[in-house]
């Protein structure tokens, strides 16, 4: 988009010129709306299960922004003359199951034929205005609360490789449609200062973005971050996805590794997620308790990775 | 040394072409050549992790990997034990869970007995291999699995074939082998030196 001139008015609290989640308009002094869309093109076999991960991803926007969706919208691209119709219905069940779950009003939708198979929504939320949360607002001795493992890069790149063994599949293929509502849910009874979700830039480059003129440094601990010891193993064996690589190139000039940590787990902080935690930036006196609560919640592999510093600025430092 | 170009090829496809090429024949040397960064990682990594001494080169558009084998290195990534490799390697592919057609019940006496005879080819036996209606004989209330499970823990490989499992929703009733996909499966038949199939 750059080039393009964005017109904007004083209603459009969080718009194009941010590197957000999702778009929010205020509609008045309590209410603002929560707009974002994501789709893409399969990434397990399993028909039902793609649309409940699609489902799962596009709403993981709304929530990271500190808000609740209410309605949403198919997008599909279907390729009428190479596949059975069927597997479509297969894929809006899942996304449409996903959605109840959410407590998600599915009230449209708009299908192309197109050469690939690509399904997603548009889902549009709620969030009180003066408790929206964005990359923005961290503090020094903030700390950092990932909410699910990394690893789904690999993982999925060793499915399309057919190396990946049925039980990593299932597990992952669960991970990825798991929604952060509850996350979300006890997220919004705690002083959280910033928060985003892992998606295709992998932990370091969304970390970056909230790090990128914030004039503070972020410290991470590399031992104490949820990796999928399968990604471990197939990481080891070459399957990372070229996204791990772009991700690296991208974004390596603002990151320290101290010479401790294993190259593979470098790689695997770049590895782009699907459908991955949320990253939550919070007063440090809080953190344990939200980790506690998260625990107990069922949402067992979130832990405290790291604090924000005020020195180095705008670095990461993985130790 | 092997030449294999995986130029045009994105990940993870450089990676897999370099694995099939070494389990297919017994490789101490190999040059890939790619056309990514990505790659050329990544094929590193693989090599690697089979205990090569692995070197980068680059000219103006491709990328290479050269690898060779160290003197303790094994070629294959499940290579067999030394002592081994000189029998010959039967494979059983078992793809039903009765013998022959006619009278179920006795197709069915008839697999629980072939199973309990198996052990009768000692060390030539190298791999069991269930799919399809073959993977019942791996769960719980196989009249088979006592037998199966003394033959895994004195060395014999039994694969199970995971989507076959996943069919029959039969995954957390699985007690003996490893789950296993297709791609195992084809290597494991190219490896072998007889498949059998039932």
């Amino acid at each position: 988009m750059s080039g393009l001139e964005i017109p904007t008015n004083d209603r459009v609290i969080v718009g194009m010129d941010s590197l957000d989640d999702a778009g929010v308009y205020k509609i008045s002094d309590d209410l603002a709306i929560i707009q974002t869309v994501d789709f893409f093109t399969p990434i397990v076999d399993d028909p039902y299960w793609f649309g409940q991960i699609a489902a799962a991803n596009a709403l993981s926007d709304i929530y990271a922004m500190g808000g609740t969706p209410k309605t949403a919208m198919n997008l599909v691209g279907f390729p009428l003359k190479q596949m059975d119709i069927s597997i479509l219905r297969e894929i809006l069940q899942g996304g449409l199951d996903k959605m109840k779950e959410a407590d998600v009003m599915l009230v449209g939708g708009h299908s192309v034929e197109d050469s690939e198979l690509k399904y997603g929504l548009s889902v549009t939320g709620f969030v009180h205005p003066d408790r929206i949360l964005t990359k923005k607002n961290l503090n020094a001795g903030d700390r950092l609360v990932l909410t699910k493992p990394l690893g789904t890069g690999v993982i999925n790149t060793a499915i399309k490789g057919g190396v990946a063994s049925v039980e990593v599949i299932d597990k992952i293929t669960r991970l990825m449609a798991t929604l952060s509502r509850d996350v979300a849910e006890v997220m919004k009874q705690y002083p959280v200062h910033a928060c985003t979700d892992i998606t295709g830039f992998g932990l370091l480059g969304h970390l970056a973005e909230m790090v990128d003129g914030s004039g503070l440094g972020v410290a991470l601990d590399s031992k104490n971050i949820p990796i999928l010891s399968e990604a471990l193993d197939y990481a080891a064996m070459g399957l990372l996805p070229a996204g791990a690589f772009k991700n690296k190139a991208f974004r390596e000039p603002m990151v320290e590794f101290s010479s401790s940590v294993n190259p593979l787990i470098r790689d695997l902080l770049f590895d782009p997620q699907t459908s991955g935690g949320l990253l939550i930036c919070i007063d440090r006196d809080d953190a344990d308790k939200l980790v506690d609560e998260l625990n107990q919640k069922g949402i067992n592999e979130s832990a405290v990775i790291g604090e924000v510093i005020s020195a180095p600025p705008e670095k990461i430092l993985v130790n | 040394m092997k030449e294999i170009d995986a130029r045009g090829l994105s990940c993870p496809a450089p990676v897999l072409q370099t694995k099939t090429a070494m389990e297919a024949e017994q490789l101490n040397a190999v040059r890939v050549a790619v056309d990514n960064e990505a790659a050329q990682q990544n094929v590193r990594r693989f090599l690697e992790s089979q205990e090569f001494e692995v070197s980068l080169e680059k000219d103006s558009a491709n990328y290479f990997v050269i690898g060779k084998c160290g003197e303790k290195t094994l070629t294959q990534p499940k290579a067999a034990p030394a002592a081994e490799a000189r029998q010959t390697k039967i494979m059983i592919m078992i793809a039903t869970d009765r013998i022959g057609y006619g009278d179920d019940e006795l197709g069915l006496k008839l697999m629980v007995s072939f199973i309990r005879t198996l052990k009768e080819m000692g060390p030539d036996l190298w791999r069991l291999v269930f799919v399809n209606n073959g993977v019942k004989l791996a769960i719980q209330s196989s009249e088979s699995l006592a037998d199966l499970k003394e033959m895994e823990d004195s060395g014999l490989q039994i694969l199970v074939c995971g989507t076959c499992l996943t069919h029959f929703h039969l995954l957390e009733q699985k007690r003996v082998g490893e789950t296993t996909n297709m791609l195992d499966i084809v290597t494991a038949m190219q490896l072998a030196d007889k498949v059998i199939n039932i």
